[in-house]
């Protein structure tokens, strides 16, 4: 999967056309195999961009950064990053008109070892499900496979409760509280989070398994409906933590009991939290 | 000082290490979800003192912790009482193994700001009560540069007990302090000797630790004049260079957090009804609140000014205040950074937009 030559050729033309003040894609880190997101402002920079299988971060994320706001923006999305942006999109937090959405039809991306990242192999939405063009010029690929229960979440169901909870407490006992995970996500976007609040007494950011048990748990229960499994949370954790289990559990419940909702996947499709119906179902809280 | 250097072999410093386990409260690398953390632990088995730099956290933790308790309170309407918080489980005698020399030297570069204006007892304890054993590396990886800065990483005396691997499988053990001295003393290294475990070092060795560090030192990719790059960076505080450089930064914290050199805290409150206990918690200065002031108004408002702040503090400031940089070359931000942002090549673009 490369794309390289494509995308440079569309970066120049929007700033040739005016249509555009920043161009968000990749450029390679020029001291490894691996790329750093770029954000070309000067259209003369637009070489530096670069896409391959190693063009792994959601760039969705840095529609909330000083840089782009308020400024007319190209983006390169793949299909998971398409569905973030179509979230943002509902809920308000960039304009369409200032979008210029450069999509990808995406084979998958690898980790730092090379091996294809485990929510590429699942991956239901490979081809992007909002864009301004194509790069390869056709609208879509190949069909989509059906939805599939993630392994790990089928081995963590089949746990007890005490073992289940055992489980996650060995978990959250390694989280540093330096909330990357919040910061990397691109449907996160309060100005003000609830877990990183310094004078709270009720999520205090003090690095106990309790804390980090409340904060993760919290933070994952308002990505429920909304996250679209691009892993930027699990590229971020500098312990490594396995932080897509708690958002795979939310969305199979979500997947489940809600009319087999997926977040993102439709153009002004609200969360399944926002909608509120006397018959939702509900024997699936504890 | 007078160095004491002594040669074993892979198996004997194996045997070492499980005595030192064995006789005193050790912290170690330990495996988890692929990233290492000094843990305390009670068998060699259960810890790689060889832990690869890239994939281990700091052992920074052990001297200031992600979370101190610094006192416990209760506080109703018959009025507030501050009791001491229990004892310091970090502050007994312990050995570290496994720290890097360059997670060694932060701490040196630590005691500094931690003996300036303000003494913090604690972790002045914990220095006292610890002693390091640290292998020199065979091998920079990729984002490594420490023999760039200003440290003699080859006569470092940041570790008590220095570990360099020779050629021929041998293993050369060197006290580099008094207290590694003691240490070594009090683990029988006569008797160690008398069983022929450990040899008493001929003339040749010095030649061939010296030499090991020299294939270790050609082993960098990343190379810097760190005198030229700290005077740049001093005329370089207005430059619109660090707007371009921290563009793709996420202020994701990750790089504070992991630093060994990093010391800014938070404190925070955990409280239930009326009881609570009071938290000096790691914050990071790339937090857009890190400088928030009561009345609502923030110096730092906007992300490029945040990171001048941390690039400046660690090259600059810091340097100037009490003589040292607050880097170390370790390469951890970068190995961490979800966005594969290198410090080293960031800093090093920023200075070469200003003359000398």
């Amino acid at each position: 999967m490369d794309y390289t030559n494509q995308i440079r050729e569309i970066a120049s033309k929007l700033f040739a056309e005016g249509k555009i003040d920043v161009f968000v894609g990749y450029r390679m880190t020029g001291f490894d195999e691996n790329q750093v997101p770029a954000l070309i402002r000067d259209p003369n920079e637009v070489s530096k961009l670069v896409f391959t299988d190693k063009s792994v971060f959601n760039l969705t994320n840095y529609l909330k950064q000083d840089h782009t706001r308020n400024k007319r923006i190209g983006m390169v999305v793949k299909g998971c990053d398409s569905r973030a942006l179509n979230l943002l999109l509902t809920e308000s937090q960039v304009k369409r008109e200032n979008l210029h959405i450069v999509g990808i039809p995406c084979k998958g991306v690898v980790d730092e070892n090379g091996n294809k990242m485990q929510n590429c192999i699942e991956c239901i939405f490979p081809n992007p499900v909002v864009f301004d063009e194509m790069v390869d010029g056709t609208p879509t690929g190949s069909e989509a496979p059906p939805y599939q229960v993630n392994t790990d979440i089928q081995n963590i169901a089949a746990m007890d409760l005490v073992e289940r909870r055992a489980y996650f407490e060995e978990v959250f006992e390694s989280c540093i509280r330096c909330n990357a995970c919040r910061h990397s996500c691109p449907m996160c976007y309060c100005a003000k989070c609830c877990i990183d609040q310094e004078t709270s007494t009720l999520y205090h950011g003090a690095n106990t398994t309790s804390s980090a048990f409340h904060a993760l748990m919290t933070w994952s229960l308002h990505l429920a409906g909304r996250c679209v499994d691009c892993r930027n949370c699990e590229k971020a954790c500098p312990s490594h933590l396995p932080l897509h289990l708690l958002h795979k559990w939310n969305e199979q419940v979500i997947y489940e009991n809600f009319q087999e909702h997926l977040a993102g996947v439709h153009e002004g499709d609200r969360g399944a939290f926002y909608k509120y119906s006397m018959k939702d179902p509900d024997d699936f809280i504890m | 000082m007078s160095v004491e250097l002594f040669v074993t072999d892979k198996a004997g410093l194996t045997k070492f290490y499980e005595a030192i386990i064995s006789k005193n409260e050790t912290y170690a690398p330990v495996e988890k979800f692929g990233k290492y953390d000094f843990k305390r632990v009670s068998s060699f088995d259960a810890c790689n003192p060889d832990a690869p730099i890239a994939q281990t956290m700091s052992a920074k933790p052990l001297f200031f912790p992600r979370s101190a308790k610094i006192m416990k309170y209760t506080a109703d309407h018959s009025g507030t009482s501050v009791k001491e918080t229990d004892e310091d489980s970090l502050a007994g005698k312990r050995v570290i193994l496994g720290m890097k020399h360059c997670d060694a030297r932060a701490l040196q570069v630590l005691d500094k700001v931690y003996n300036w204006d303000y003494i913090d007892t604690d972790y002045q304890r914990r220095r006292e009560n610890t002693v390091i054993i640290s292998a020199r590396c065979d091998k920079a990886e990729t984002h490594c540069f420490c023999t760039s800065l200003d440290y003699d990483v080859e006569h470092s005396d940041a570790m008590d007990v220095a570990i360099v691997n020779g050629t021929d499988g041998k293993v050369f053990i060197e006290a580099r302090t008094e207290k590694g001295k003691v240490f070594l003393k009090e683990m029988n290294i006569e008797q160690r000797i008398s069983n022929n475990e450990f040899q008493v070092t001929d003339e040749t060795a010095p030649a061939a630790v010296k030499q090991q560090y020299e294939a270790f030192a050609a082993s960098f990719r990343l190379k810097m004049d760190y005198t030229e790059v700290n005077a740049r960076l001093s005329k370089i505080f207005d430059s619109p260079e660090f707007e371009n450089v921290s563009a793709n930064c996420i202020s994701c914290n990750t790089c504070a957090f992991v630093c060994p050199t990093c010391h800014c805290f938070k404190i925070s409150d955990e409280k239930v009804k009326d009881t609570g206990v009071r938290y000096k918690s790691y914050d990071s200065c790339n937090n857009g609140y890190f400088t928030l002031m009561a009345g609502g108004h923030n110096p730092r408002p906007v992300k490029y000014r945040r990171w001048r702040q941390r690039a400046l503090h660690k090259f600059v400031y810091y340097k100037e205040r009490f003589g040292e940089n607050l880097c170390v070359g370790c390469g951890k931000c970068t190995n961490s950074c979800p966005v594969n942002i290198s410090i080293f090549e960031v800093v090093k673009q920023v200075s070469e937009t200003v003359s000398v």
